[in-house]
């Protein structure tokens, strides 16, 4: 039993970094019908950028609540910079275009920051320090938890609240649920669509910043192409929660972490991506749109 | 205006052939296939820089039957498709002998080409199947796998009398080489081993496999891999509370362990040959600070080293021969006795195998310096 506990724990963690990254695929495509493959990378990029902010302003070695709630901070607004930068740059040009110009210009701009990062940061793995967060662990019957995966699951778990109350409570929501219905009937409206895609950008981004310093400080060894793995995974979350749909990409980066967990406890790892990609393609022909993708009216 | 255009055309041709062929009779190219970025990144550059610190020190000495060497050098990034599109590159580029690559997949990959071409190669991979082939091009500069699983499996069940044995490997050819070579002489030492598992490179997260292990209550995990997830997988094997020791196989000896590790590095043990900093040869020692002192930094690990010792070998064999021709280098190196390396004495058998070669087990302590347990 606490090792189904443990594995449960394990799954969790890896689930909500996966849910976090999904939220910022999921978003952009439920607004823009765009499939943002660059989002990975960007995710490997904040790993980096979090690293150096860390090292550069607050000195290695150093390390208190402030200090750790300042580089989530700076780096998110960084990140956030980055992803409208991204917009404005690689897919603004296209809003119009066919949309496979727009998807090449997506794998193009992963490219673009994938290498970015490898020529800032050198090809070489770079190393969190240990510190950043206590290395408390609490031991109930067994089930071992960390500091880092309370952090972890806490923090996603507030961030996709707040999403959410966000997206279904206030005025920019609203309009960020209308542009996603219908960009043009939306811009009838008065809704500033540029805004908007914006907004989601921001949201996005910053999302896949908080997940990107998770990563790095709870494996600590980050590597410039690790986007890669951690952007499939999330883009595999999010199908299976039903692309655009934002609970969607939740339930699907949870579900996906648990599953992974699972068969890799139990069966092995090396089966871990067949069952995952048999698992999509099962929910895929009972549900065509994913697990929550029915509301087809409802896309954000 | 079209005539002078041709001219300095032709001209421009003619002073480039003129070069070149003066380059192919000066100069003695000597390849490097190494994975200079990458995961294995650090190995890699080391690698490159030593070699290139050799050279220069060769041509600081007049090179070799009067002749300059230059190094030529190409990143397979430890990828074997890589390593392909490399030996092309290295055996056009016209060299005498390729050093590396660092691990046994990017050799392998990279050995027929070699061998076709009568290039030599010389690497420190040490995938048993390395000299299965029998190429005459091809000399291991380091110890087969099947040496090492033999002292691991004694160290675990005569010395540390373990009773339950987990092997874990990642799923390159030479981590599960050496992982089945270790779980094969340890049972045949009629040890038990009650797991062997597979973790799969670069994924980070290995707590699903951690957490099965655990539930067996195993005395030792043992990891066959690279360091990149050796580290990882000390730090969430403590972090589970799995109380069983950790011992790396050789290639978790490098310093990037012990940083991803941190903390939990202190008590992990690791099995390798010699490390640099206690071979007690002269040339090891004057090596080493001619390489500290070009690069500001330590060689990334023994592997350097070993590779070091099959070009010296390879540049011996060129002057005791007196020949550019490989064939009968190649037959010289085979009865190789005794040639002081900075590993030790080299000695290669008629497959190109190293000979020789003594293990030991070191434990890593607070400061993350070696202690020698067993050999």
């Amino acid at each position: 039993m606490d090792i189904f506990l443990q594995q449960l724990i394990n799954g969790l963690t890896v689930g909500s970094l996966y849910a976090l990254v999904a939220l910022g695929y999921t978003m952009v495509y439920g607004v823009m019908k765009l499939i943002n493959f660059a989002h990975g990378d960007l995710v490997a990029f904040s790993a980096f950028a979090g690293l150096t902010i860390y090292a550069q302003i607050f000195g290695e070695g150093k390390t208190s609540i402030f200090i750790v709630l300042s580089v989530f901070i700076i780096t998110a607004l960084l990140i956030a910079i980055v992803g409208v930068l991204l917009e404005r740059l690689a897919y603004r040009p296209l809003r119009t275009a066919p949309r496979l110009s727009a998807v090449v210009s997506a794998l193009g701009a992963g490219l673009v920051i994938q290498n970015a990062t490898m020529l800032i940061w050198g090809p070489n793995m770079k190393i969190f320090p240990s510190n950043l967060f206590p290395s408390t662990i609490w031991q109930i019957h067994g089930v071992v938890f960390t500091f880092t995966q309370a952090m972890i699951l806490g923090v996603s778990a507030a961030l996709m609240i707040a999403l959410y109350l966000f997206i279904n409570k206030t005025k920019m929501g609203t309009a960020i649920r209308a542009t996603a219905i219908d960009q043009d009937a939306a811009k009838l409206m008065g809704i500033n669509v540029n805004r908007v895609i914006m907004i989601i950008f921001v949201i996005g981004s910053a999302l896949g910043a908080v997940a990107g310093l998770f990563i790095g400080i709870n494996y600590r060894g980050i590597t410039f192409d690790m986007g890669w793995m951690y952007g499939l995974n999330a883009f595999i979350a999010a199908i299976m929660g039903g692309i655009g749909n934002i609970p969607g990409a939740m339930l699907g980066g949870i579900l996906l972490g648990l599953f992974n967990a699972m068969i890799s406890g139990y069966i092995s790892s090396a089966w871990a991506e067949t069952f995952t990609f048999v698992l999509l393609v099962v929910i895929l022909i009972f549900r065509p749109t994913g697990i929550l993708g029915e509301t087809i009216a409802e896309k954000v | 205006m079209k005539r002078t255009f041709l001219k300095v055309v032709t001209s421009i041709v003619a002073c480039s052939a003129l070069v070149a062929s003066l380059n192919a009779a000066d100069v003695i190219k000597i390849g490097v296939q190494a994975p200079i970025t990458g995961k294995y990144a650090n190995e890699g550059q080391s690698i490159d820089n030593g070699v290139k610190l050799i050279v220069a020190q060769y041509n600081a000495n007049g090179g070799v039957l009067g002749k300059k060497l230059e190094v030529v050098s190409c990143d397979d990034e430890g990828a074997a498709q890589k390593a392909a599109i490399c030996a092309r590159k290295l055996v056009n580029a016209g060299v005498l002998a390729v050093i590396g690559s660092y691990t046994s997949g990017a050799t392998e990959a990279a050995q027929t080409t070699y061998y076709r071409n009568k290039v030599l190669q010389t690497s420190d991979g040490t995938s048993d199947s390395l000299t299965k082939h029998k190429y005459w091009t091809f000399f291991r500069n380091s110890f087969p796998n099947s040496a090492e699983a033999k002292f691991t499996a004694k160290y675990f069940v005569k010395s540390k009398n373990y009773k339950k044995i987990v092997v874990l490997s990642d799923y390159s050819s030479y981590a599960t080489g050496l992982a089945d070579a270790t779980v094969k002489a340890i049972k045949d030492l009629s040890g038990n081993v009650i797991y062997r598992g597979k973790i799969k490179s670069g994924t980070q997260n290995f707590t699903a496999v951690l957490t099965k292990i655990k539930s067996m209550n195993p005395d030792v995990i043992y990891y066959s891999g690279y360091y990149n997830d050796g580290g990882l997988l000390r730090a969430q094997q403590l972090q589970l509370g799995i109380k069983a020791d950790f011992v790396g196989g050789d290639s978790n000896d490098n310093p990037d362990f012990m940083k991803l590790a941190g903390s939990s590095a202190k008590g992990t043990y690791l099995i390798n040959v010699p490390t640099p900093d206690i071979l007690p040869y002269d040339i090891a020692k004057k090596f080493l600070k001619d390489y500290k002192a070009k690069y500001g930094i330590m060689p990334a690990s023994i592997w350097t080293l070993l590779n070091i010792d099959g070009l010296r070998a390879v540049l011996h064999g060129a002057k005791e021969t007196k020949s550019l021709d490989t064939k009968k280098i190649s037959d010289f190196l085979h009865t190789l006795k005794g040639f002081p390396g900075i590993t030790g004495p080299v000695n290669f058998r008629s497959d190109g195998e190293r000979i020789g070669g003594g293990y030991m087990a070191y434990q890593v302590q607070a400061d993350n310096s070696y202690k020698i347990v067993y050999k």
